[in-house]
């Protein structure tokens, strides 16, 4: 077995800069059973300034990263060592012992060619994950090529918005917000309204006017062909659909966690400057969990945590964030262990993926930084091999003209990984999701 | 091509496209009446706001536009001075601004909104607000203050029109933008880095596009150029709130270059009201980084122009600079808001160079667009999916009574009440007001629509159409307040003109004959119309099918 430790030791001073990415094979580990693996997505909206989250440690790197950050830097005494050079912020709650555990794989340096800095223009990039994109996501793409059209709930996206990374050519996955009330129209059948309101007459009178295909929408609404009236009926199609296997009457069972999650009474989590943190990847997060108790046939989830983009106040900001997240990742991880499922718990089920659609830039301004290009994603489960993945940290002493990171590593070669090895998918329907073959990565 | 060129006379259903686009809608009354004048001048009138006495609106707005009780405030057992806010339990203004900024209520802000979008007479001017709140989109989260939010959407009316390097201006010295991207903590003193987070947005988001005409390094160089704009506040913007007077709030700033040099007495720093500020700490580039070059063009920004402040002509230039880019960027946003989203790159070349021949003169640019054939074109109709706030607005305004009828209403004002729905239901609706997720704000058209934002649209159906009630003092009171009766003046005969009525409100996208067919089949079982109570509730049931149906999400 190669150990975490020896790979990086072989890797020599130059830490991860050079080296083919390896990550540990380890005991217990679960093997990515094909096409049954759970993915939930963490979209780190903002730009992570992740070169504070594994700081250089040691070496040319952490030199390089003194010099360039005198007032945000984390000092080298304060960081966890993760061996090769690299440290771990110690705010980043509990990644320490997942990282012992060998649950997560780290992959620095991911990122793009041609990186033009703006948040839009990354994070649709992210989001469409092609060599060629065509305005449809990766995961969507994989759901036109997984799922019948009509099975709606296989993926979904507990944020109100339905982000590109879950669109595909041919169908769309849900947006689901909240657990209840996920029914036509939730206020209907509750007691605000009472006779004479007929909830079943409406209910039917909507389904029909959203399942009706018996107009010529290019005549309705000229030659420019914009299908409004199909995107409305579209969307009402889903929502309808969506009902459907969608726990009792819309409505998932409720479910209180035993694991205390950031936010909650039992877990506090206080910002450095006071108050208390965000709750709202929690609150996502319990969601998902309780989707997943509830028997929801969804294998793709997408969640949101924005507050990434600091520019200005970072040293209270940022290590908050990084509270959260690990935190919150941590809490859904113990609490994936209490969701039973077929062969074992949800924990061998599940991998959760954070990414942000860019690192920030290496030298700090006052008090902050601004957006630069090679970013840091993660994994977290139990079929992870736990390690650094990907093919290195960057050199910070070599960097592109406005100062900012060369990427290591393609980010279409972790989703080609995850397609592969994760979700099920044939290595040449996986390169054909993608537009080419990207290299596959080791962390499964 | 699109022909920009003004129409000589116009029809009823032209004058409904201009109000539902326009505006929040109008009735088929109002449109007649509209139709019968000359396009031209009439679409000059509504853009600029001068056909309508506002004097009715001003004394609803002033003491009972909200209709939803405030809660009292207990006095702080622990802070001298501190009184007790009793509880308002009737109608009253909307209390988050002035002297109630320190209420600092970001849903009352959100309802406050909605009301005027819906009652107030220049209904475009409301229009035009909302189009620049999601082209400058500023999240009221991070800036943390609903009385600031509130000061921008007052600078969109108020330079909405103006050329549009003015507006550049006037929003890149707005308190709330200031906050929200970071241009109040832009310190570029000495050899420090310039935070370039407004430099960066301010042309990719704001006035260009990504990738249109600049680089890294005009970032940066504009980043110096701005370095040390903020706002300060003076004592009469300063409120505390009377339950707990060390809880201050700013109500409105003054834009101050943070420059070192000394403050007038009694002037609070931004983030800091509770002691005056003698100076204002410097955070202004000097020396030989003043002189930046900045899209191909040199300046001195270390001193200003006449009648500017320094890196204020550095602004102005992104859009003499980059003519071009600029005027594209803007007739694309316009086209997609006004217009439909299926514009092609000429019609976007043909409007950009109207654009640039107007010089970037909103006022003359829009009224020259809201009068074109093009605007009219009937293959335009119907052709965007509105937005939530918008089809929110717009369905009440229809549905809900006129502003002298609401406020005869007894014990409360028929108002409807915007803070009770305002809150839960944009956001999951896709449209946060005033605090959109991101500087880049919402997508509009087609992207308004998914599982999750139909299905909160039915719940404010609901509300709106079917008559929801809330309760306050023991007294039910519509969320919405309607009467079936003032959608039909006169009796319906039959299911049919019942449709046809709500139709005619609601002017929802063609609804496919045997869509309705079904509707009233099932509503009104052959024989069983006459017009009773039972009839009108059934109304309202159409009237929330047709808001749901996909049609109903076009105009």
């Amino acid at each position: 077995m190669v150990t975490r430790r020896r790979f990086l030791q072989g890797v020599g001073a130059a830490g991860l800069a050079l080296g083919l990415e390896r990550c540990t094979a380890r005991a217990g580990a679960v093997s990515a059973a094909s096409g049954s693996g759970i993915l939930v997505v963490v979209d780190l909206d903002g730009g992570n300034d992740w070169l504070n989250a594994l700081p250089p440690l040691s070496g040319a790197n952490r030199n390089a990263y003194d010099a360039a950050r005198p007032g945000l830097g984390v000092p080298a005494l304060s960081l966890v060592d993760l061996g090769g050079g690299v440290g771990l912020h110690p705010d980043f709650t509990g990644m320490a012992d997942l990282w012992t555990a060998g649950r997560v794989a780290f992959i620095p340096g991911i990122g793009m060619d041609n990186p033009n800095l703006s948040h839009f223009v990354s994070a649709d990039m992210w989001g469409q994950g092609a060599a060629v994109p065509d305005g449809s996501g990766w995961l969507g793409r994989f759901a036109d090529r997984a799922f019948a059209p009509a099975d709606v709930l296989r993926g979904i996206s507990v944020t109100s918005d339905l982000p590109v990374m879950l669109r595909g050519r041919e169908r769309s996955f849900v947006s689901i917000s909240s657990a209840s009330g996920f029914v036509y129209p939730a206020s209907l059948r509750g007691n605000r309204l009472g006779a004479p309101w007929e909830p079943q007459l409406l209910e039917d009178g909507f389904a029909q006017a959203v399942s009706s295909r018996a107009v010529d929408v290019a005549a309705l609404l000229g030659p420019d062909g914009q299908g409004g009236y199909d995107a409305g009926a579209a969307a009402g199609k889903l929502f309808l659909d969506a009902q459907n296997g969608f726990g009792t009457d819309g409505t998932l069972p409720a479910r209180t966690p035993r694991v205390p999650y950031p936010g909650d009474a039992a877990y506090p989590v206080r910002r450095l400057d006071g108050g208390n943190l965000s709750g709202s990847l929690s609150a996502q997060l319990k969601l998902v969990a309780r989707m997943l108790a509830s028997g929801v046939v969804a294998q793709v989830y997408f969640t949101r945590i924005g507050g990434w983009d600091t520019h200005a106040n970072q040293a209270v900001d940022h290590p908050n964030l990084l509270r959260t997240l690990g935190g919150t990742l941590g809490a859904f991880y113990q609490d994936l262990a209490t969701i039973p499922a077929t062969d074992g718990t949800m924990q061998d089920k599940v991998m959760v993926l954070a990414w942000s659609e860019f690192g920030r830039r290496v030298k700090e301004n006052q008090g902050g930084t601004d957006h630069g290009t090679a970013g840091l994603s993660l994994c977290l489960g139990n079929a992870v091999h736990g390690g650094f993945a990907g093919f290195g940290y960057p050199d910070l002493g070599r960097l592109d003209g406005n100062g900012n990171m060369l990427h290591t590593t393609d980010f279409r070669s972790l989703y080609a990984t995850l397609l592969e090895r994760w979700l099920g998918l044939g290595p040449a329907e996986t390169d054909a999701v993608l537009g080419r073959a990207y290299p596959r990565l080791g962390f499964l | 091509m699109a022909d920009l060129s003004p129409v000589a006379s116009w029809t009823t259903d032209d004058v409904l496209h201009l109000g539902r686009r326009a505006g929040f809608g109008l009735s088929p009354a109002e449109a007649a009446a509209l139709a019968a004048q000359p396009p031209a001048a009439a679409v000059a009138a509504w853009v600029d706001g001068t056909a309508a006495s506002t004097a009715a609106f001003d004394a609803v707005w002033a003491d009972r536009a909200d209709p939803v009780w405030l809660p009292a405030v207990a006095a702080s057992a622990s802070v001298a001075g501190s009184v007790g806010v009793p509880a308002v339990n009737a109608p009253h203004r909307y209390a988050v601004d002035g002297a109630d900024a320190w209420r600092n209520d970001l849903g009352r802000a959100q309802a406050s909104w909605a009301f005027r979008m819906q009652y107030h007479p220049w209904a475009f001017g409301e229009r035009l607000a909302l189009l620049w709140h999601n082209l400058f989109a500023t999240g009221g989260t991070k800036v943390g203050n609903a009385a600031l939010m509130l000061g921008q959407i007052q600078t969109f009316r108020a330079a909405g029109l103006a050329r549009f390097d003015d507006l550049l201006v006037a929003v890149s010295k707005d308190p709330a933008m200031a906050i929200w991207l970071d241009s109040v903590l832009n310190n570029a003193r000495g050899a420090n880095v310039p935070n370039e987070n407004y430099a960066r947005e301010v042309m990719e988001l704001y006035s260009l596009g990504a990738d249109n005409g600049y680089s890294q390094a005009d970032i940066t160089q504009l980043a110096l150029a701005l370095s040390g704009w903020g706002f300060v506040v003076d004592a009469t913007q300063r409120v505390a709130n009377p339950a707990s007077p060390n809880q201050l709030t700013a109500s409105a700033g003054t834009f101050r270059l943070q420059d070192g040099t000394a403050l007038p007495d009694g002037t609070y720093l931004w983030n800091s009201l509770g002691t005056p500020a003698t100076a204002a700490r410097n955070m202004r580039v000097t020396g030989s980084r003043a002189l930046i070059t900045f899209l191909g063009r040199s300046f001195d920004v270390s001193t200003a122009p006449a009648g500017m402040v320094p890196g204020e002509d550095a602004v102005r230039s992104i859009v003499s600079s980059r003519a071009a880019n600029c005027a594209s960027f803007l007739a694309s946003r316009l086209l997609r808001h006004f217009v439909t989203g299926g514009f092609t790159a000429g019609d976007v070349a043909d409007l950009a160079a109207r654009i640039e021949a107007l010089g970037f003169d909103l006022r003359a640019v829009l009224k020259e667009l809201l009068a074109s054939a093009y605007f009219f074109d009937p293959a335009h109709r119907h052709a965007l999916v509105e937005g939530p706030v918008s089809w929110a607005v717009r369905a009440a305004r229809q549905l809900g009574m006129d502003l002298a009828t609401a406020d005869a209403q007894a014990p409360a004002k028929g108002f409807p009440a915007w803070a009770l729905v305002a809150t839960p239901t944009f956001e999951a609706a896709g449209q946060k007001l005033l605090d959109p997720a991101g500087p880049n704000g919402w997508r509009e058209d087609r992207a308004w629509l998914n599982s999750n934002t139909v299905r909160f649209r039915t719940k404010l159906a609901a509300a709106v159409a079917l008559g929801e009630t809330f309760t306050q003092g023991g007294v039910a009171v519509p969320i919405f307040p309607s009467s079936v009766d003032l959608w039909f003046p006169a009796a319906p005969a039959d299911p049919s003109a019942v449709f046809d009525g709500l139709a005619a409100l609601l002017q929802p996208g063609p609804i496919p004959a045997a869509v309705r067919d079904g509707w009233l089949a099932a509503l009104w079982p052959a024989g069983t119309f006459g017009w009773t109570a039972a009839d009108r509730n059934k109304a309202r049931e159409l009237a929330f099918l047709v808001l749901c149906s996909p049609a109903g999400q076009l105009y």
